[in-house]
């Protein structure tokens, strides 16, 4: 009953965002253009480099591919379902604007988190798909239903993962006034972790981005299963981290919630 | 007549001082550019002495000086910065004044770069030092001038193509596409990426055409004093470019100002 009306819920809020986003049809396909031309650029400079060299941290031309292409997918899934409401969290917050949240008969972070799902998004799920087909279409590779339902589970839980770190960040501004400096870190951050596979990192680097601010492993470890470089304590790894940030990220939230002090009322 | 405008920028320079721990946050985020080449590099250079011409040190070099280069250029902040105040309606005041728009900007930009400039060469003097770069840096005076003298032409054209962006707010309603396409693209073809002796000579041929090769890449392997054939064809290309965005501002926004609506005026 619970689950039926949180999908109707959601679907309400699908169509409420699709109906204001045709009010402003040039920006529709905005993340698409925008996120497309930089992960384009990203080919492009892995494609040249590997013009000089033959692998990279053990890695070919088309692993290097599919890495980009699963990080993109991730990227674009995030986008399309929770990048914009979670964004708009700390304004919500400074504002007082969460009153009208947290009276509703929902779940307060879901429905923050999916109200502004963008379908302008779709099309770089797509292009990701090319991605990943392109770079599969340069090898011999056995594909098993085991190997495509691992991946696609690992890919969901790292999407988990990436909505985790994102709520976590935003939920500090419960407690500070404004924390765009962060903000900016984490976008700082997942770009250079979409640039280097988490294979590369080294010492205080491998710490950092494989447990602190686990972006290392977001598209390494589906990466690193797809192409069997993984062993099953990988994969158990994603599974648990995820699981602790998302624990925290509940338990955070909610501390935040009760440390909410409405700015307007 | 170049008072008023020398005022504006020692101005701006001034309220940088207020904002000082927001520069310095910013100057250090740029690490991360320098991150990615020590993480990706570093992977490389294990298996190769060199790249492309380049060894280690040198690609390090590179990157700290190409990185110290693109900090110093603060127009994208203004393109934004343009675009909200002709969408507010508060860019009438620049309209009633007797000032002209592109130099007051360029003033104020002027400013913050020069504030930049001084916190830059700190971070770099740190970076040097962290990432342990045996720097690789000409001796030649002539040369020195030659990059710096790119380095200024560079900036005024990156100025001058972000007012066009910026400008373009007076038709279009949602400029952000166009600034953060345009980053993703300018961020490739200056080679903050990678450097741009990496492409195929074909490209390098043809991107010799364009200013991006020259406001970043062509001063920074300057500066390490290579590609000293190029200098006098970087002056005319970049001179030819910045009298061509001067024409195309000044027809722009003569036309596009009358569709200005003033909102709340």
């Amino acid at each position: 009953m619970r689950l039926i009306m949180t999908m109707r819920f959601t679907y309400m809020l699908f169509k409420m965002k699709l109906s204001r986003n045709m009010a402003f049809r040039f920006s529709f396909f905005g993340v698409f253009f925008v996120d497309g031309t930089m992960f384009l650029v990203q080919l492009l400079m892995f494609n040249y480099i590997y013009a000089h060299v033959e692998t990279i941290g053990g890695w070919s031309r088309e692993q290097m591919l599919f890495f980009i292409g699963t990080f993109s997918l991730i990227n674009a899934l995030n986008m399309m379902l929770c990048f914009f409401g979670v964004i708009s969290i700390p304004e919500k917050i400074r504002s007082g604007k969460l009153d009208l949240y947290i009276t509703k008969p929902v779940n307060t972070l879901f429905y923050l988190s999916f109200e502004n799902i963008d379908i302008g998004s779709l099309p770089l799920v797509l292009a990701s798909g090319c991605i990943l087909g392109y770079s599969i279409s340069g090898m011999v590779i056995q594909f098993t239903a085991f190997k495509i339902l691992g991946y696609i589970v690992l890919v969901l839980t790292m999407l988990v993962l990436h909505y985790d770190i994102m709520v976590i960040i935003r939920t500090i501004t419960f407690f500070v006034i404004r924390a765009t400096g962060l903000e900016r870190l984490e976008g700082e951050l997942i770009t250079l972790c979409m640039k280097i596979p988490g294979i590369l990192f080294k010492g205080g680097f491998k710490i950092l981005f494989y447990l602190l601010l686990p972006y290392g492993i977001m598209a390494t470890i589906p990466t690193q299963f797809f192409f069997e470089a993984m062993s099953l304590s990988g994969f158990v790894y994603a599974i648990a981290i995820t699981f602790i940030f998302t624990c925290f990220t509940l338990w955070f939230f909610r501390l935040g919630i009760k440390n909410y002090k409405s700015a307007s009322s | 007549m170049f008072k008023k405008y020398s005022e504006v920028l020692k101005l701006y320079f001034k309220v940088q001082m207020m904002y000082r721990f927001d520069i310095i946050v910013n100057i250090a985020f740029g690490i991360s550019k320098i991150v990615l080449a020590y993480v990706l590099w570093g992977a490389i250079f294990e298996q190769r002495d060199t790249v492309a011409g380049f060894t280690f040190d040198g690609m390090m070099t590179y990157y700290i000086i190409s990185s110290f280069i693109l900090q110093l250029d603060q127009s994208t902040a203004t393109a934004e910065q343009i675009a909200s105040e002709i969408r507010e309606g508060q860019f009438s005041k620049y309209i009633i004044k007797p000032i002209n728009s592109f130099m007051y900007f360029t003033s104020k930009t002027a400013g913050v770069s020069v504030f930049m400039l001084i916190f830059n060469i700190i971070a770099t003097l740190v970076w040097l030092l962290v990432f342990k770069v045996n720097i690789q840096l000409t001796e030649s005076i002539y040369v020195i001038f030659a990059g710096v003298g790119m380095c200024l032409l560079g900036l005024l054209f990156m100025m001058q193509l972000n007012f066009f962006i910026g400008i373009l707010a007076f038709k279009f309603i949602d400029t952000w596409l166009f600034i953060m396409i345009k980053d993703n693209l300018v961020q490739f073809l200056t080679g903050a990426f990678i450097p741009l002796a990496i492409l195929p000579t074909s490209i390098l041929n043809v991107l010799r055409f364009s200013p991006f090769y020259y406001t970043s890449y062509l001063p920074s392997m300057l500066f390490v004093g290579q590609n000293l054939n190029e200098i006098g064809a970087g002056v005319i290309v970049l001179l030819a470019w910045n009298t061509i965005f001067w024409i195309i501002n000044k027809l722009t926004y003569s036309q596009l100002k009358f569709q200005y609506e003033g909102v709340g005026v």
